[in-house]
């Protein structure tokens, strides 16, 4: 690859890459992400579009949130098994809406630790209106901040909403 | 405190950056490419069975740890690795080896690197940093993929070095203990370009090498009925293009790199035929960079038929003819050596 056309002018993600330089050498230059630059809108509209339709998913109790966790990280049944320490018969169990009603509080605490979620975020979606309706979700540029600070109780958050002053 | 000695750069690949750095810290002058390249790193694998992927995906460098293997066992560069069960023991060592200015290479789950955009970031327990000091409660970052010095606070370190899950790190640190004046160049080139021969065109199973690719451009036509909807199916034809170009690659799916590996060890040999396998390789990764900007393409247009599936799929069987070419060549060049 030449570097004159290996070159992308996009510093929010920079990556290095190994060209030909034009004096004929080979080695390395920093430079933007192509995918990044030119797709990422197409990306975050996927997540959107995936995150809106599980939730709906899960209002009409379809789906436990277990099974829409599972997802968004795109684990599968044996990776989160592995991830949670919880048999992988258990963890199919657990995206049943029956056998949700019976998990274990211990469970949930193992299933939030792997999704890096408070628990009590298995138990509610916490929606911001002025985020919705974009088809960005980078947290960072949402105009609307939610804060969740853990606390020494394992099973209690604060959450705090705030506005983006960035 | 801080190891202000440590020098940060970016590099294209975490694992080959990560070395390259420590042993430039340690004294030894060598190249990301030279590293990749004497540790065997280039590799094609399309991985369909394996139980903890989500989707199948292929894989275009050799398993995380085995290029510090490689590197380690044929040069006289002495590594301490360590592995823990106990978190706050593996936190403590950390601490005690910056304490005395050694900065340490630890495995992680990319997902917990925060300082990384949020899109970017992944489930993967085969990212390495290094960690080069602590004040307070963070610890300074040095990380390929990112062009400062970054922080991160230590309870989302520990949980990156104990996520669990396949490759799961278990707190797997390492540090250099100590390097040899010079490495003998001549000996060890022709080792490690047979390796990674034996790699591609050796006999190895269908989902490995040359064949390996062109099994991923088999199974490629099937992907449809694996996924949910269109958009799955143009999330996961996308990801081509991060596989081979943005996943710490150096671009053309780490075919640029080993071209600039032969370019470097053509000199270091004085062989005009390596100068001229590297110009090939080059070529090689220009066609994989070309694979990647049409998946990323007809991803984005959702325009994902059998018809578009095909001609991805003869763009990668065209790799494959280009690669068991260029492998098959190396092969005599590196026999004169």
């Amino acid at each position: 690859m030449k570097e004159k056309d290996a070159y992308i002018d996009y510093e929010p993600q920079q990556l290095i890459m190994y060209v030909e330089k034009e004096d004929g050498t080979f080695g390395p230059i920093q430079t933007g992400s192509y995918i990044t630059k030119n797709y990422l809108d197409d990306f975050w509209e996927k997540m959107l579009k995936l995150k809106n339709s599980l939730l709906e998913q899960l209002k009409k109790n379809e789906i436990t949130p277990i099974y829409f966790y599972k997802l968004i990280h795109d684990f599968n049944d044996v990776e989160l098994a592995r991830r949670t320490g919880i048999p992988v018969f258990k963890v199919k169990r657990h995206q049943k809406v029956k056998s949700f009603r019976k998990i274990k509080l211990s469970d949930l605490h193992k299933y939030a630790y792997a999704f890096d979620v408070p628990v009590s975020n298995l138990f509610q979606a916490i929606v911001v209106e002025d985020n919705e309706n974009k088809a960005e979700t980078d947290v960072s540029k949402q105009p609307i901040i939610v804060k969740q600070t853990r606390t020494e109780n394992p099973f209690v958050v604060i959450t705090k909403i705030e506005v983006n002053k960035k | 405190m801080i190891i202000e000695s440590f020098k940060h750069n970016m590099a294209a690949h975490c694992e080959s950056g990560t070395l390259t750095a420590l042993l430039k810290h340690k004294g030894l002058e060598i190249t990301e490419p030279m590293i990749f390249g004497l540790g065997s790193g280039l590799y094609f694998g399309y991985l369909s069975r394996t139980p903890n992927l989500s989707f199948p995906m292929f894989i275009l460098r050799t398993k995380p740890g085995k290029l510090r293997k490689k590197i380690a066992k044929r040069t006289d560069i002495k590594f301490k690795t360590q592995r823990f069960k106990d978190k706050d023991k593996a936190e403590q060592e950390l601490d005690r080896l910056i304490e005395i200015g050694i900065p340490v290479a630890c495995q992680v789950d990319f997902y917990y690197m925060d300082y990384i955009p949020q899109w970017e970031r992944v489930h993967a327990n085969i990212h390495f940093i290094t960690i080069v000091g602590k004040e307070g409660d963070e610890y300074l970052v040095s990380d390929s993929y990112y062009p400062k010095l970054a922080r991160i606070h230590k309870d989302k370190l520990r949980k990156a070095r104990f996520a669990g899950g396949y490759l799961a790190p278990k707190g797997f640190m390492y540090y250099i203990e100590s390097v040899p004046e010079s490495v003998d160049y001549k000996k060890l080139v022709p080792v490690a370009v047979k390796n990674t021969i034996n790699n591609m065109i050796g006999v190895q199973p269908p989902f490995i090498g040359v064949r390996g690719i062109r099994t991923f451009a088999k199974k490629l036509q099937g992907w449809p009925k694996l996924t949910r909807d269109i958009d799955h199916l143009s999330h996961e034809v996308m990801k081509i293009n991060i596989f081979l170009e943005d996943q710490g690659t150096g671009g053309g799916g780490f075919r640029f790199l080993y071209a600039t590996f032969l370019r470097q060890a053509s000199e270091i040999l004085n062989n005009n035929e390596l100068d001229d396998m590297s110009k090939k390789m080059m070529e090689i990764g220009d066609g994989w960079r070309n694979i990647s900007y049409f998946a990323a393409k007809i991803g984005k247009n959702r325009d994902l038929g059998p018809e578009k599936l095909q001609e991805l799929g003869k763009m990668i069987n065209e790799r494959a003819d280009a690669e068991e070419v260029f492998y098959n060549e190396l092969k005599a060049v590196v026999g004169n050596i």
